[in-house]
């Protein structure tokens, strides 16, 4: 489903959550949506789906939903980042949905029992009785067993253990090429395995939208963990390195400068080292960093190291 | 609007309530209603004839019209505001849903969920009263009791949607509720007349909204039947009565409530589909 917005804004009271925005989304495109808190990523989505009153217009394949709301909701499917703590069972819900959907209950079971769900013990549970990551998995399955041809997730694993995390990028990855999907989140795992695309927001409008391998090389960053003797403090110190309640040393670092300061902390720390721990982090910074600047201040430790 | 959506809306939402035990709750209110008016009347008219039995039923009466529409706000009062906090409303827009669908459908399950106990244990228990203590039931009454009450519960069911379509926030919306109710039982006859003396209000003002109050007009119209005295209809009851006669009186106690209740409906479902739905 190719998805226009045009001028799409917002406001609430003085509030202006967003600002008249133009983004196209082609058929097929996988586009991450992603700012910081209160950038309106949330607005935009809730627009998408017809849940808000908005500005300007989104067009869904050339339709409006005032032209056609039923037959493009029908064709949209949506996984929300809190699944409500419903009284209903999951039974009675998925057949609701699958009613509104005209689609068999069966469908469902399939993508359920994928993401690590038994569909017929949990047919007769309320919804509220289930963990979060249980109710964001019966959502997420009801939702990739719609057909829809745009897929909205908000934050869809946030509650999801890694193994279900995995096999719903693999859910994702098998849908037809042309899905649109449209996911909003922080989390770099999500973004890089559902996304070809990313849209940048900040204060309500749109600041980047482009290719996502780019952008995340930019901006990925990693914490580096050291534990080390008295001896190394000064060095780890002038370094930027803070120390925690556990004793361990700790940096976050850009991910491409990641393997250069592990050779370099090898190295310099020596015989001080007792340990090193490198990690991506879930989260994307807010601004591309500089690259090659961390590994000048290193450099520089290092030469000043040397000299002394 | 698509019956097929209409009725997975209205599945979905009974199995909510009857989850959330509300339709348990429902049915014990309407059974010791009816159990009261059948042991009590059926006693009361045994051991002091129809005096007693008129008795019963103005208590009843009174007890009907004062709890129906608490029944009815607390059923309905939060369900559009609290559905938008937890996320019910965002997960059911996402699929294809019409939100005149959504709100016909939880309107008249939450109806049905007030109505039906009472229309089912009131006539029940009528004939078991019947059978127990061998005297002849008012049937006609009862009819007449069971209409006035589905045309108030409607009412009151259309005002708890409208609170909820309005206020956002559901503890505010719990007073709104509560408000309304008071308001409700205070504009009666008594009240008002105790206000027209101490704000020396215009009579016919007083009486007007004393008739636009569904409660007094279901008050009026289930007295009327029973016991149609001075004494208990009050002064502005008494003074309709005479000029239009007690056929009148169910005409306006059953017709005025849900000509309310469809209007209020309509304003809820207009609000509902101009507004937010997060």
């Amino acid at each position: 489903m190719h998805v226009e917005m045009r001028g799409v804004g917002r406001s609430y009271g003085a509030v202006r959550a967003l600002h008249g925005i133009d983004l196209a989304l082609p058929a097929g495109s996988r586009t991450a949506w992603i700012g910081p808190n209160g950038s309106g990523k949330s607005t935009l989505t809730r627009a998408l789906l017809g849940l808000i009153r908005h500005e300007g217009e989104i067009r869904f394949d050339g339709v409006t939903r005032a032209e056609d709301g039923v037959s493009i909701a029908a064709r949209i499917a949506y996984v929300p980042q809190v699944a409500p703590r419903l009284a209903a069972s999951v039974g009675e819900l998925t057949r609701a949905v699958c009613a509104l959907r005209r689609r068999p209950v069966d469908s469902v079971s399939a993508c359920a029992a994928e993401l690590g769900l038994e569909p017929r013990e949990l047919a007769s549970r309320p919804l509220r009785t289930l963990s979060a990551g249980m109710r964001q998995k019966v959502l997420a399955s009801l939702a990739l067993a719609s057909g829809a041809e745009l897929l909205v997730l908000d934050e869809p694993t946030a509650s999801m253990d890694a193994r279900s995390r995995r096999a719903f990028f693999r859910l994702v990855d098998g849908l037809p090429r042309s899905t649109t999907v449209v996911l909003c989140s922080h989390r770099l795992d999500e973004i890089r395995s559902l996304v070809d695309r990313i849209a940048v927001l900040a204060e309500g409008r749109l600041r980047f939208c482009g290719a996502a391998e780019q952008f995340l090389r930019q901006r990925s960053m990693s914490l580096i963990e050291v534990r080390a003797l008295d001896g190394a403090e000064p060095l780890l110190r002038s370094l930027g390195f803070e120390r925690n309640a556990m004793g361990w040393w700790s940096s976050v670092v850009p991910t491409t400068e990641r393997a250069h300061t592990v050779r370099w902390l090898a190295s310099c720390v020596g015989d001080q080292l007792v340990d090193l721990l490198a990690q991506d982090l879930e989260d994307l910074g807010e601004r591309p960093i500089e690259h090659g600047a961390a590994r000048c201040e290193l450099d520089g430790c290092r030469s000043t190291e040397v000299a002394s | 609007m698509r019956r097929n959506a209409v009725l997975a809306v209205a599945r979905l939402e009974f199995a909510e309530v009857v989850r959330s035990r509300w339709i348990l709750f429902c049915a014990i209110v309407h059974l010791v209603l009816a159990t009261t008016f059948v042991t009590v009347g059926m006693h009361e008219s045994t051991v002091i004839g129809f005096t007693g039995m008129g008795r019963a039923l103005l208590s009843f009466a009174h007890v009907l019209v004062f709890l129906l529409p608490l029944l009815a706000l607390t059923a309905t009062g939060q369900v559009v505001n609290s559905a938008k906090d937890d996320g019910a409303l965002e997960l059911l827009f996402g699929n294809p849903l019409q939100r005149g669908e959504w709100i016909v459908a939880v309107t008249g399950v939450r109806l049905a969920i007030l109505v039906v106990p009472l229309l089912v244990a009131m006539p029940v228990l009528a004939i078991l009263g019947t059978v127990w203590f061998g005297e002849p039931m008012p049937w006609t009454w009862l009819w007449r009791c069971l209409g006035v009450s589905t045309a108030l519960l409607a009412c009151y069911v259309s005002v708890g949607m409208l609170i909820s379509t309005v206020v956002r926030s559901t503890s505010r919306a719990l007073i709104a509720m509560l408000l309304v109710w008071s308001a409700s039982v205070a504009l009666i006859d008594f009240g008002l007349i105790g206000a027209m003396l101490q704000l020396r209000l215009e009579p016919r003002f007083v009486f007007l909204l004393a008739s636009l109050n569904p409660v007094q007009c279901a008050r009026l119209a289930l007295l009327s039947a029973a016991e149609p005295e001075l004494s208990t209809l009050g002064p502005v009851g008494f003074w309709v009565s005479n000029a239009i006669g007690p056929g009148g009186l169910l005409a306006v106690g059953v017709a005025w409530p849900l000509l309310l209740a469809a209007t209020l409906w309509s304003l809820a479902a207009a609000r509902l589909r101009r507004g937010d739905l997060v």
